[in-house]
């Protein structure tokens, strides 16, 4: 035992000779002695047990029991501390808690002060505290996948959530840079860990979201559980959920899952990840502007292309239209030319038998051979025929034609008429 | 369009143009006139690509109301460990 913890005793060595009175102590002093004692002789200890009646105290701290199947001990874990808890633990969960021993002088019961509470493994009570917030936020919605919403294509400003001195946000202006170095990028640095954090990163959210950006990215680089805890917490959640635009989140490593990933419209594994999801990729959108420009031009010479065989067509028909026309005029012409000539050659034979007939006829009807068969032929001075008395006028002279020639008569009386 | 708009709008009108243009139901002005303006875009959609200097701010002040270019802190600062 320590020379001061001796010390308690050492009134005893002052006491008078002679039969010693009695010390009589006052309960204080007792008290006071037992607490020394418990405090200073008993080092810090860890100590495991199942936790009964945790209750938060309106002043931060929390009272609770730890016990066993044959034993109990109370515990008090003040406010301090108590602030770092993710959340406080199921009645009947088995814990462990690292504290030290001491009394409480006005109740005369001994309790443990506990600095650190820890489920069964160091995480649990993280785990749990994330659960719990999970189940809830599940319950109300806001994980579920149909709420997430797409990222903008193109954003124009990007908001940027983290710590402003992070390699995380190095990292992420570095990929923007590279991908997209015309977008605008607002950074909102903010504290990322320790308590409050959780308060921080939401106020954080909420500011760019009202300075008008396209897409917010939250992140932060690797660490603990503990370290990204304040990603975990509900007021991040809230502001996530409740902020303008599509939030990227990009927290821890490829393993870390946050409550921020699951509210988030997007959960990218790093903050570089956030970043590659975030800015497009200007090499493929110069391949996309070219493809454009080509169909582009490729569409306006369809629209010639179409043009030119339209006109092809309605040329095509104008002629046609016109050559079947005239061709049928010229077969008409040619038709009518041949028609006209065989019409004519018909005629023209109709006409020639026609007149071999008639000379024929002419031949048959000739006077000459009448006057050679010894008729004579009366014709007057001018050559008229004289056909009936009547054309006979006495003392006129006339002369009758016959075959071989004019004989020179003169109407010696008057003619009679033959009834 | 406006001359500062954003780049997917651009796109989508482009894309919109190219299919009026593919389609026959356009007057020969208006398909000339069309063409010019996607010409237009794209020429406009890659000078936006090719700026090449990111433009970084960072807010500052309680509140975010203020707004300031963005110095990146130095290497080596002691907050960066913690940060991972």
């Amino acid at each position: 035992m320590k020379a001061r913890n001796l010390d308690l005793f050492a009134d005893r060595s002052t006491e008078p000779a002679g039969p010693p009175a009695p010390k009589v102590w006052t309960v204080s002093q007792v008290n006071r002695a037992v607490r020394r004692l418990l405090e200073e002789t008993l080092p810090q200890l860890w100590v495991t047990g199942e936790v009964a009646n945790f209750n938060r105290h309106r002043s931060g701290h929390c009272y609770f029991t730890l016990k066993d199947r044959s034993a109990q001990i109370r515990c008090v874990m003040f406010r301090r501390e108590a602030a770092t808890l993710p959340t406080d633990p199921d009645e009947g969960m088995t814990l462990r808690v690292f504290g030290g021993l001491t009394l409480y002088e006005a109740r005369g019961s001994y309790q443990f002060v506990v600095s650190r509470l820890e489920a069964e493994s160091a995480d649990g009570m993280w785990k749990l505290a994330f659960e719990r917030l999970r189940r809830r936020l599940d319950t109300e919605g806001l994980t579920d996948p149909a709420r997430k919403r797409r990222l903008p294509d193109f954003p124009r400003r990007v908001g940027v959530v983290t710590s402003a001195t992070s390699a995380a946000l190095r990292d992420i202006l570095a990929v923007t840079e590279r991908r997209a170095p015309w977008v605008r990028v607002l950074v909102r640095g903010t504290g990322v860990q320790g308590p409050g954090a959780g308060r921080q990163i939401a106020a954080a959210i909420d500011t760019v979201a009202a300075r008008g950006v396209d897409v917010v990215i939250v992140a932060r680089g690797g660490g603990s559980i503990e370290d990204l805890w304040g990603f975990n917490e509900e007021p991040v959640a809230r502001a996530v959920a409740a902020c303008p635009v599509p939030v990227v989140s990009g927290v821890g490593h490829e393993t870390d899952v946050t409550i921020c990933d699951l509210v988030a419209d997007l959960r990218a594994a790093t903050p570089s990840a956030a970043a590659e999801a975030v800015a497009p990729d200007g090499r493929a959108l110069g391949r996309r502007l070219a493809a454009l420009g080509q169909r582009l031009g490729r569409a306006l010479s369809g629209q010639a292309r179409a043009r030119r065989w339209r006109l092809d067509r309605a040329r095509e028909r104008l002629f046609g239209g016109a050559r079947r026309l005239t061709s049928a005029y010229r077969q008409r012409l040619q038709g009518g030319r041949a028609g006209m000539s065989q019409a004519m050659q018909g005629r023209i034979q109709r006409r020639s038998a026609r007149l071999k007939e008639a000379a024929a006829a002419m031949e048959a009807l000739s006077p000459l051979s009448t006057l050679a068969r010894g008729y004579a032929v009366p014709l007057d001075v001018n050559g008229r025929l004289l056909r009936g008395v009547g054309d006979f006028v006495p003392a006129e002279r006339f002369r009758l034609r016959v075959v071989d020639g004019n004989v020179p008569c003169e109407v010696a009386d008057r003619p009679t008429r033959e009834s | 369009m406006e001359a500062d708009a954003g780049l997917d709008r651009r796109l989508e009108r482009i894309e919109e143009i190219v299919r009026l243009l593919d389609s026959d139901s356009l007057g020969l002005d208006e398909a000339l006139a069309l063409f010019e303006e996607g010409v237009g875009h794209i020429r406009r959609a890659r000078e936006v690509l090719a700026r090449t200097e990111l433009r970084v701010e960072e807010l500052i002040g309680e509140e975010g109301e203020e707004v300031r270019e963005f110095e990146p802190a130095g290497d080596g600062d002691g907050d960066d460990a913690e940060d991972g």
